[in-house]
């Protein structure tokens, strides 16, 4: 019997089949986290301005900041936090502990306006175009006049506390990521009224991101789902947008908005999106680090990139009237007098987005060639340049924003209600479990050996944990049909161990080949059953707007972790135990 | 010591089996002998399959019941703890949606209502009359609809119809490409036809089957039909790589080895998705593991007397030929 241990612990595929486990678990990484996880922070709350920050789009579940506790009590749970919230009232200093730091931030009043019954007298400015004699020529010239209207008065009252800004979720406990159908959110399905190249594509995905972001929404997916070119698919173009825990009508409206860009200096618009960048340089060799110009200041790496847009003429003539009479201010980085003294400021759907220095060399030009410029910092030169190719990124999709005159329709949306997602996990975790044990219930039947039935309780139960790794890994949500996936890979997992069992032992073969022959001919039929399985799933990846993608693919990697993986695990552990 | 007990074993099993031999026997022989009368069975049932989809397409225009996810509409799940005349409720909404076909069903869990289901085939797009399927929810349910979180799925007429075809289309490319799997591996024409026909006709059983019982297939349905295809395969090909690549024994001790693995996996495959049809709150899973308990049901007969009468053909034209297999 030691020897047959000490056999198993060294036999490699046995070896291989507890790495996968090991680093499937590590990757799931089970905690029991405790508190609440903070899902989004709306822009310009006072979450926002006490500087909670936005979690990143790609942070693995379990690393999510979460609140520990507010003014020293203890938050455990979302109803803990909403029952504390709703008492504080406005204008009150209150602590959030969170697992990274402690949070001071100062509750704000909410206002509202509403019209009276009165109205009021208001001075309003106005400018008008005059004709005016000037040095003997008739010229046109504008004049500021100050007008007297009559307006309704109103009155602004206070409509209690303003909402902290935090959208909060129960803390996850392991980094698998559900589903919408497990967790609650809204899925949108749109589809592009004009077919989009793959470019267009890009940069419309890219697009949207941020602009969502721009709402406080950053735990989303948004991504393409192509059926497959005619004969084969119907060739529909589709984007899927993923929200969790945000409701139909929040995102209907987002979505339903056409992304609005401005460029603005002081009060004025020198130039919006869609009509006035007639190009924004994305390739390589127009857009990128600029030359030598990473350095080190203190502590710190940073990187300065650069990429050029084009005006088109008016807009080229508005920002040469808007920075006319600017000055030119001294910049104490450059020690010059480089820049002038108002900043050109980006707004996104009238939010204020981001801002950059005007050259000063640009005061009053009308150029259409525009140099943008900009810098990231990091702890060392290789994360300077990474976040500063982030930056350039962002605002090349910010300037283009509204530049792709493509209307999206909504074809389908569904709002997937919370309380029941919560429900589904449990019973799918129940029904997966009571189905393993109900098939190794009836393996024990058939065989009649413990030592059979247990290995394939085993490999059942690692497939899943090697499956749930590899989910959590590539970042793939697990839902209804993930979960089917996962159920059906399993079931053919259970064949394939079958047909070890028979080829290996049950005396059907005749003792004439040995041991190594009889694994081959199981792995014979094996392998055949696999290619069939994966030829019969792929065509649903491209199917249907890819809602079936997700089933198709997590039984796509099941089997394939069952074939080479767990099978010759398990038909190593036969033969060890049973020859 | 492990031995010996798997001898005694053995005898215990050996006595038990004796007296029932003469049946078995019997059964064997007929089996045996009869196997081209007997292919009868599973091409009758594969003939009256298509006759019933043949039937449903004369009758309905399609050879499926679809559901909203196919034929657009809207489906409302609304978490409800209390128990509920479906009938009763369905009939109360179908008053106000004279022209559109309204179903209500309930989630439960372990035998509890856990929620209720309305779905109608109503344009999603259409606000006013999502709102009056709300507003008639909450009049007939004595509830308000704000106060719970519920959840609300639209898919508009078109795409149904696209989602439709584009799944569709997947299921037969699956077959050609499952039918292109096997043909390259086996190199002979009629044993993979063989597997191809077994596939086909369990798949044409279950879509008969889950005709007549009424069910109306969604999208995961259609996934469904497409596991049926994956397990089918799984036993045929059992079946064809035993009888033509091995050795050992006659054709009928090769094909009888193989029902004993084959009706394993097929019976551990039933047990599994029975348990999991009836733990599962998930109309979703429920509808998967119902078309699948039918394939697995279908391939029992279409593996064991379909495909094997068709390859003993096969063998035995290959015998007169003077080719052994």
């Amino acid at each position: 019997m030691n020897y047959k241990i000490k056999k198993l612990i060294t036999n490699w595929r046995i070896i291989i089949l507890v790495l996968f486990i090991i680093s499937s678990l590590v990757a799931i990484h089970p905690t029991f986290n405790k508190g609440v996880a903070i899902r989004n922070v709306v822009t310009n709350s006072s979450a926002s301005i006490a500087g909670i920050p936005q979690p990143q789009p790609n942070i693995q579940p379990v690393s999510r900041e979460r609140i520990i506790a507010i003014n020293n009590v203890p938050i455990n749970s979302v109803e803990d936090y909403y029952k504390y919230v709703s008492t504080i009232s406005s204008n009150r200093p209150m602590q959030i502990k969170t697992t990274t730091r402690l949070y001071k931030l100062i509750t704000r009043e909410k206002f509202g306006t509403i019209q009276l019954n009165e109205t009021e007298e208001k001075n309003a400015t106005q400018t008008v175009q005059r004709n005016a004699t000037i040095n003997g020529t008739i010229q046109i010239i504008n004049e500021t006049i100050t007008k007297k209207v009559i307006v309704p008065k109103t009155k602004q009252i206070s409509l209690g506390t303003e909402d902290l800004g935090l959208k909060i979720f129960e803390a996850p406990t392991t980094n698998l990521r559900k589903g919408l159908d497990l967790q609650g959110g809204t899925r949108v399905l749109l589809q592009p009224e004009v077919r989009l190249s793959e470019y267009d594509i890009g940069i419309l995905l890219d697009n949207m991101k941020e602009r969502l972001n721009v709402y406080g929404l950053s735990d989303l997916v948004i991504q393409e789902a192509n059926d497959l070119p005619p004969p084969l698919g119907s060739g529909n173009q589709y984007i899927v947008v993923e929200i969790a825990g945000a409701t139909e009508d929040e995102v209907k409206d987002l979505l339903s908005k056409q992304g609005k860009f401005e460029a603005r200096i002081g009060n004025k618009t020198v130039f919006k999106g869609g009509q006035d960048i007639v190009y924004v340089a994305r390739s390589a060799n127009e857009a990128g680090i600029e030359p030598g110009g990473c350095g080190i200041s203190g502590s710190q790496s940073f990187c300065r990139f650069r990429f050029a847009i084009t005006l088109n003429q008016d807009a080229a003539q508005r920002q040469a009237d808007a920075t006319k009479d600017l000055d030119v201010v001294y910049d104490p980085v450059s020690k010059r007098n480089d820049y002038l003294s108002q900043k050109i400021e980006l707004y996104l759907d009238d939010k204020k987005v981001d801002e950059l220095s005007i050259a000063a060399d640009l005061k009053g030009q009308a150029v259409t060639q525009i140099s943008i410029s900009g810098s990231g910092a990091g702890a060392n030169q290789q994360e300077a340049i990474y976040n500063s190719l982030e930056n350039m990124k962002r605002l090349q999709t910010i300037l283009i924003t509204g530049s792709l005159p493509v209307k999206l329709n909504i074809v389908k949306t569904d709002a997937i209600s919370p309380v029941l997602g919560e429900g589904f996990v449990n019973n799918s975790i129940l029904m997966s479990l009571l189905a393993i044990f109900a098939v190794a219930i009836v393996i024990g039947i058939r065989y009649r050996k413990f030592i059979i039935a247990i290995p394939i309780l085993i490999t059942m139960l690692s497939e899943v944990v090697i499956l749930l790794g590899a989910a959590a890994l590539i970042k793939w949500n697990i839902d209804l049909a993930a979960i089917a996936g996962i159920l059906v890979a399993i079931g053919t997992g259970v064949d394939d161990q079958i047909v070890i069992t028979d080829e290996t032992l049950h005396g059907e073969t005749s003792t004439i080949y040995n041991w190594k022959e009889k694994v081959k001919r199981a792995f014979s039929i094996i392998m055949l059953a696999y290619f069939t399985v994966v030829a019969a799933m792929f065509p649903l990846i491209f199917a249907g707007a890819g809602l079936l993608k997700g089933f198709a693919i997590t039984t796509i990697i099941g089997v394939t972790i069952g074939v080479f993986i767990t099978r010759p695990a398990y038909s190593a552990f036969v033969e060890i135990m049973l020859k | 010591m492990e031995e010996q007990n798997k001898e005694q074993q053995h005898n215990i099993e050996h006595k038990k089996v004796e007296p029932k031999k003469n049946i078995k026997q019997i059964l064997l022989e007929f089996y045996d002998k009869k196997y081209k009368q007997l292919l009868i069975i599973p091409f009758l049932i594969l003939f009256f399959s298509l006759a019933q989809i043949g039937y449903q397409v004369y009758k309905t225009g399609d050879f499926i019941k679809k559901d909203v996810s196919l034929k657009g509409g809207v489906t409302i799940t609304i978490p409800y703890d209390k128990d509920v005349d479906t009938k009763q409720l369905e009939k109360l909404i179908s008053s106000k949606f004279q022209e559109n076909e309204v179903i209500v069903r309930t989630l439960s869990s372990a035998g509890a209502v856990a929620g209720i289901i309305v779905q109608a085939d109503i344009d999603g797009n259409d606000n006013a009359k999502v709102k009056s399927l709300l507003h008639s929810i909450e009049t007939s349910l004595k509830i308000n609809l704000s106060e719970v979180n519920y959840g609300i799925e639209t898919i508009g007429s078109s795409l149904g119809a696209s989602f439709f075809r584009a799944s569709l289309r997947a299921l037969i490319l699956a077959f050609i490409l499952m039918g292109l799997v096997v043909f390259i591996y086996f190199r002979t024409f009629v044993p993979s036809l063989a597997v191809v026909i077994a596939a086909f006709s369990d798949m044409a059983f279950a879509l008969a089957v889950v005709n007549i019982l009424g069910v109306r297939v969604g999208t995961a349905g259609i996934a469904a039909f497409l596991m049926v295809i994956g397990y089918s395969v799984d036993t045929d090909i059992l079946l064809t790589v035993r009888v033509l690549k091995r050795k050992e024994g006659t054709v009928m001790d090769r094909i009888i080895s193989s029902i004993k693995t084959g009706m394993t996996e097929t019976i551990t495959a039933m047990v599994a998705v029975i348990v999991a049809m009836t733990v599962t709150h998930s109309d979703v899973i429920r509808q998967i593991m119902l078309i699948l308990l039918i394939g697995l049901i279908a391939d029992i007969f279409n593996t064991w007397i379909q495909n094997v009468g068709l390859l003993r053909m096969y063998v035995e034209r290959k015998a007169k030929k003077g080719i052994n297999i």
